[in-house]
């Protein structure tokens, strides 16, 4: 295949989900985002902690609409959020003065080391971002961030997936663990 | 010695279509396109193709109880032998049973027929062309005046897979199995090593 022929693509889209699908997709997203968005903003409000970052949103479309797919797994979520998170804080303490830099570099070498550590999760790319680029309240938790939020939020998601995934007759997850 | 990939042996050929139907019967949002399932489909069907016929090794599948002919033995017997035992070809022994050669139907219409590549239906063609006995000439020569020589042998433990890319790239139909000191142990045919790919 030449250069430009590639662009043209090869095959075609999948399949659109049934409708039942869909809701519920719908249902288990709400469900996983309400858990940790209620400990945010009603339980930590006022204080220093966080609980709720943008990645969990990315996150919810795996481990509720795409809970088949190996991004989606508990061994994806919860170490490509982990993993990630530990590396953009400490790009953000290496380089804080170098924003463009810290921040290409924290997704970058996030989406190596899941690559490496077979827990490639797309939302752990903006989990490293948002080491570098997050309010100052992010950026004061140090490595605190891949515990809580990071660790805690995806697992409080994992926990909502896994007993609403596996109530529908069509649905089972995880495929697998580790 | 590379794989040659077994050109027989090509896998039912699914459409995009085919998996996109597959697809919307399994329920989830399936994180993959057609096209690359397919591709993986191609490979493990390749490697299970593979694995299947690497595991077997000639000596599961050969006939052991081989029709056999020595150097000496006249053509008229070696045709009644293959006639009545309902084989194509014949390994051709030493006195010690190690084997020096092998006779098949092409070995007699090579010696029958005026063309060193003549085909039952050229020797047909002659018959009836001149009405005379093409075979008759041959009355007085044995095995080893028409055999094939030297032989392609294998091992018994040579894989299937080997054995069917032996007979590809030799264009042969069967191909004797000796031990190490060259006797003859038995003898696998096309129809062996098919049974043995399909029938498992």
């Amino acid at each position: 295949m030449t250069f430009l022929e590639k662009m043209k693509g090869s095959s075609q889209s999948p399949p659109r989900v049934s409708v039942s699908e869909i809701l519920l997709s719908w249902l288990g997203s709400f469900l996983g985002i309400a858990a940790v968005a209620l400990l945010n903003f009603r339980l930590l409000d006022g204080s220093d902690l966080v609980m709720i970052i943008g990645s969990f949103g990315a996150s919810a479309v795996l481990i509720y609409g795409a809970i088949r797919s190996p991004l989606a797994q508990p061994r994806n979520l919860i170490g490509g959020h982990v993993l990630s998170a530990v590396i953009g804080v400490a790009i953000y303490k290496i380089l804080p003065e170098a924003p463009w830099l810290a921040s290409s570099l924290a997704v970058s070498t996030a989406i190596a080391a899941m690559h490496a550590t077979k827990t490639l999760h797309p939302p752990g790319g903006a989990t490293a971002l948002i080491a570098v680029i997050g309010t100052e309240k992010i950026h004061a938790l140090g490595f605190m961030y891949a515990l809580v939020p990071v660790g805690a939020g995806a697992a409080i998601m994992l926990l909502v997936a896994l007993v609403f995934n596996n109530i529908p007759k069509s649905r089972r997850y995880p495929e697998f663990w580790l | 010695m590379t794989d040659t990939t077994i050109d027989a042996c090509v896998p039912v050929e699914i459409s995009d279509d085919d998996i996109f139907e597959a697809m919307t019967q399994i329920p989830g949002y399936l994180d993959i396109t057609p096209g690359d399932f397919k591709e993986v489909y191609l490979k493990s069907y390749q490697h299970a193709l593979q694995r299947l016929t690497r595991s077997v090794h000639v000596k599961e599948v050969m006939t052991t109880e081989v029709a056999a002919v020595l150097r000496s033995t006249s053509i008229r017997e070696v045709a009644e032998l293959m006639a009545r035992r309902r084989v194509s070809g014949v390994p051709v022994l030493n006195t010690d049973r190690s084997v020096v050669g092998v006779i098949s139907e092409r070995d007699f219409l090579r010696t029958m027929g005026d063309e060193q590549s003549a085909t039952f239906m050229d020797v047909i063609a002659d018959c009836l062309r001149g009405g005379k006995c093409l075979a008759a000439p041959m009355r007085i020569q044995c095995a080893e005046d028409i055999m094939t020589a030297p032989p392609v042998t294998v091992n018994p433990d040579t894989s299937v897979m080997e054995v069917a890319n032996i007979m590809a790239r030799q264009r042969i139909n069967r191909v004797p199995v000796v031990d190490a000191t060259g006797k003859l142990i038995g003898i696998a045919s096309r129809a062996d090593v098919v049974r043995s790919s399909l029938v498992r």
